[in-house]
């Protein structure tokens, strides 16, 4: 906490970024952070269970059903590597299909549904992969992993239904190149919804959640990953990320309409959702 | 401070966190917001930063763990433009969705179809709050608006007696969902879940006002509950009549409205001797039981 006020009163270098509350150069950001998960990877979802107490399924759940998957669908889930977010959607989407939608949209089905799972850390992928595999969706080809960077995706124009990214737009560098690319490659009438970690107004909440925070949680990482840096950053990064208003006008002028959002648990995470027309 | 904190937890309201309260924030933390990213953010500044929005239950349907921001928070982003191509398109969905509403009724499924005949991604119908009800509203709000205009555009109406113009415009109405009656039991049980209630009663009472109107009823005394409900009583019997009528053009039903009508309007005669008799029993309840709470506390 001392060292981020001393931080802050720091001249800001325009090619700064934040890494937590360190500054950091732009080009060493993406580094860092690739860092991090590269060495989180292997208990990143027992360590997710663990900090939020179950919670992230239910904030995951809620995602998926407000995003109301379809079948045929063509969706793009970034920064999802271990694939939390893409196996609810194929869950939802199949539960779909036995409520008997499926003779409506035969001719959709033969362009059958895709799910693009993309995220830079290709460690992160491969427990995704393995994950799959595990719940049997790996035969059939729904899920499509791919490495690749969020500011720069590598999906043609117009090509999506949907957009989410869970957990992950805190940690790039450019949070307008992500909402600009998520932009490009949604359909007219596609969706962008963002679940993140976000920020608590409730005064009393808000200190039990900072303690929580700053002291439980680095001392959890340490113990259960062995790496308390890593979940250092995580709660110095929410910190950083901007106000659940604040981020909600960055994507109305990333071009996305009917732009909303929803606090859950009193804003610890909030889902932003957006349409572009 | 609490309660209202405690509002703000449970009653589903969204806010401004940085600017509404900022001493109560660490300042680092509040700076650090807009440190985060320093390549191209432009601060907006365009909120009041003592503005605390007003805390509305706008969403009936939305969860207790949940604030939502729909509607209310939508034009502090979107410009009114922005604002009404918004509502065009999503119009053009429900309207496309209608033809499907026959074959799949009213779900998800006839809105996907929609979606996809004017070209957008069905991923626009999860944007929708209440999916199957916005349709059946839509629909409902489209039927008025066709009674209006035939009401407007019908010179002959105007020369129909109060009772042969109601049962003629409540049949023009009813005709409207002729198309629609095999799924029309699926509508009536979307418009009767409780989250839909309000809406669905409030377009029953726009159609009663508008049916009485044309009728030529300006009245704005204590009739006019009795007069609208009786009407929405005739209506809502006629409109379940018709579902279960299978003789040739609903025949049975339209005969059904018109001894329905008849019947009121032979009530009508009869209804201010009803207040009166009401005032009558009123009055003497009220008697009756302050008579007994005067024992009461005797004892």
């Amino acid at each position: 906490m001392l060292s981020s006020t001393s931080a802050s009163t720091l001249h800001l270098h325009s090619h700064a970024t934040s890494f937590g509350f360190k500054e950091v150069k732009e080009e060493e950001k993406a580094e860092m952070v690739g860092n991090v998960f590269t060495n989180v990877a292997t208990t990143y979802d027992l360590m997710n269970d663990l900090m939020s107490a179950g919670l992230h399924r239910l904030w995951k759940d809620r995602l998926v059903s407000k995003l109301n998957p379809f079948p045929g669908m063509k969706h793009l889930d970034v920064a999802g590597g271990t694939g939390d977010v893409a196996f609810r959607i194929l869950e939802s989407i199949n539960r779909v299909r036995q409520r008997g939608l499926r003779d409506v949209f035969e001719d959709s089905l033969k362009a059958d549904t895709q799910i693009y799972v993309c995220d830079i850390n290709p460690k992160m992928l491969n427990v995704g992969k393995q994950r799959a595999l595990e719940k049997g969706f790996g035969e059939n080809g729904s899920l499509i992993w791919v490495e690749g960077n969020a500011e720069s995706l590598s999906f043609q124009n117009d090509s999506m239904d949907g957009y989410t990214i869970a957990f992950g737009i805190r940690n790039v560098t450019h949070i307008e190149k992500v909402l600009s690319e998520a932009h490009r490659v949604l359909k007219r009438g596609g969706r962008f919804l963002c679940l993140e970690l976000s920020h608590v107004g409730i005064p009393v909440f808000k200190e039990l959640y900072d303690y929580y925070s700053f002291s439980v949680i680095p001392s959890m990482g340490e113990l259960v990953a062995g790496d308390r840096e890593s979940y250092q950053y995580l709660v110095e990064s929410i910190r950083r990320f901007p106000s659940q208003e604040k981020f909600a006008s960055m994507i109305a002028d990333a071009g996305f309409q009917k732009v909303e959002y929803e606090n859950l648990v009193g804003g610890v995470v909030a889902i932003h959702s957006g349409l572009k027309l | 401070m609490y309660r209202t904190a405690a509002k703000r937890l449970f009653s589903g309201a969204s806010y401004y966190y940085n600017n509404a309260r900022p001493r109560l924030r660490p300042p680092q933390i509040s700076i650090a917001s807009y440190r985060f990213s320093t390549s191209d953010i432009h601060p907006r500044t365009t909120n009041n930063p003592f503005q605390i929005p007003t805390t509305t239950i706008e969403n009936p349907n939305t969860s207790d763990s949940a604030s939502s921001s729909e509607a209310d928070d939508a034009p502090r982003y979107d410009n009114r433009r922005a604002r009404a191509e918004y509502q065009d398109e999503q119009s053009r969905v429900l309207q496309a969705s209608l033809p499907y509403v026959i074959k799949l009724g009213w779900t998800e499924a006839a809105l996907i179809g929609g979606a996809r005949d004017v070209g957008l991604s069905p991923s626009i119908i999860g944007s929708l709050s209440r999916k199957e009800a916005a349709l059946v509203e839509f629909f409902m709000d489209d039927c008025l608006q066709r009674l209006i205009d035939r009401i407007d555009s019908d010179e002959s109406l105007k020369n129909l007696t109060p009772s042969e113009c109601i049962s003629k415009l409540i049949r023009i109405r009813l005709e409207m969902q002729a198309p629609y009656i095999s799924t029309w039991p699926q509508a009536l049980s979307i418009q009767a879940q409780p989250v839909n209630v309000p809406t669905s009663f409030k377009q029953r009472a726009m159609l009663m006002d508008e049916i009485w109107h044309a009728a030529g009823d300006n009245a704005s005394d204590i009739d006019w509950y009795a007069k609208r409900t009786v009407l929405g009583g005739i209506y809502s019997t006629t409109e379940i009549y018709m579902l279960t009528d299978s003789s040739p053009d609903f025949r049975d039903t339209w005969a059904f409205l018109d001894a329905r009508v008849k019947d009121a309007f032979d009530l009508k005669k009869t209804i201010q001797e009803a207040q009166h008799l009401a005032e009558a029993v009123g009055a003497g309840l009220g008697n009756s039981f302050q008579g007994f709470v005067g024992k009461v506390f005797r004892r």
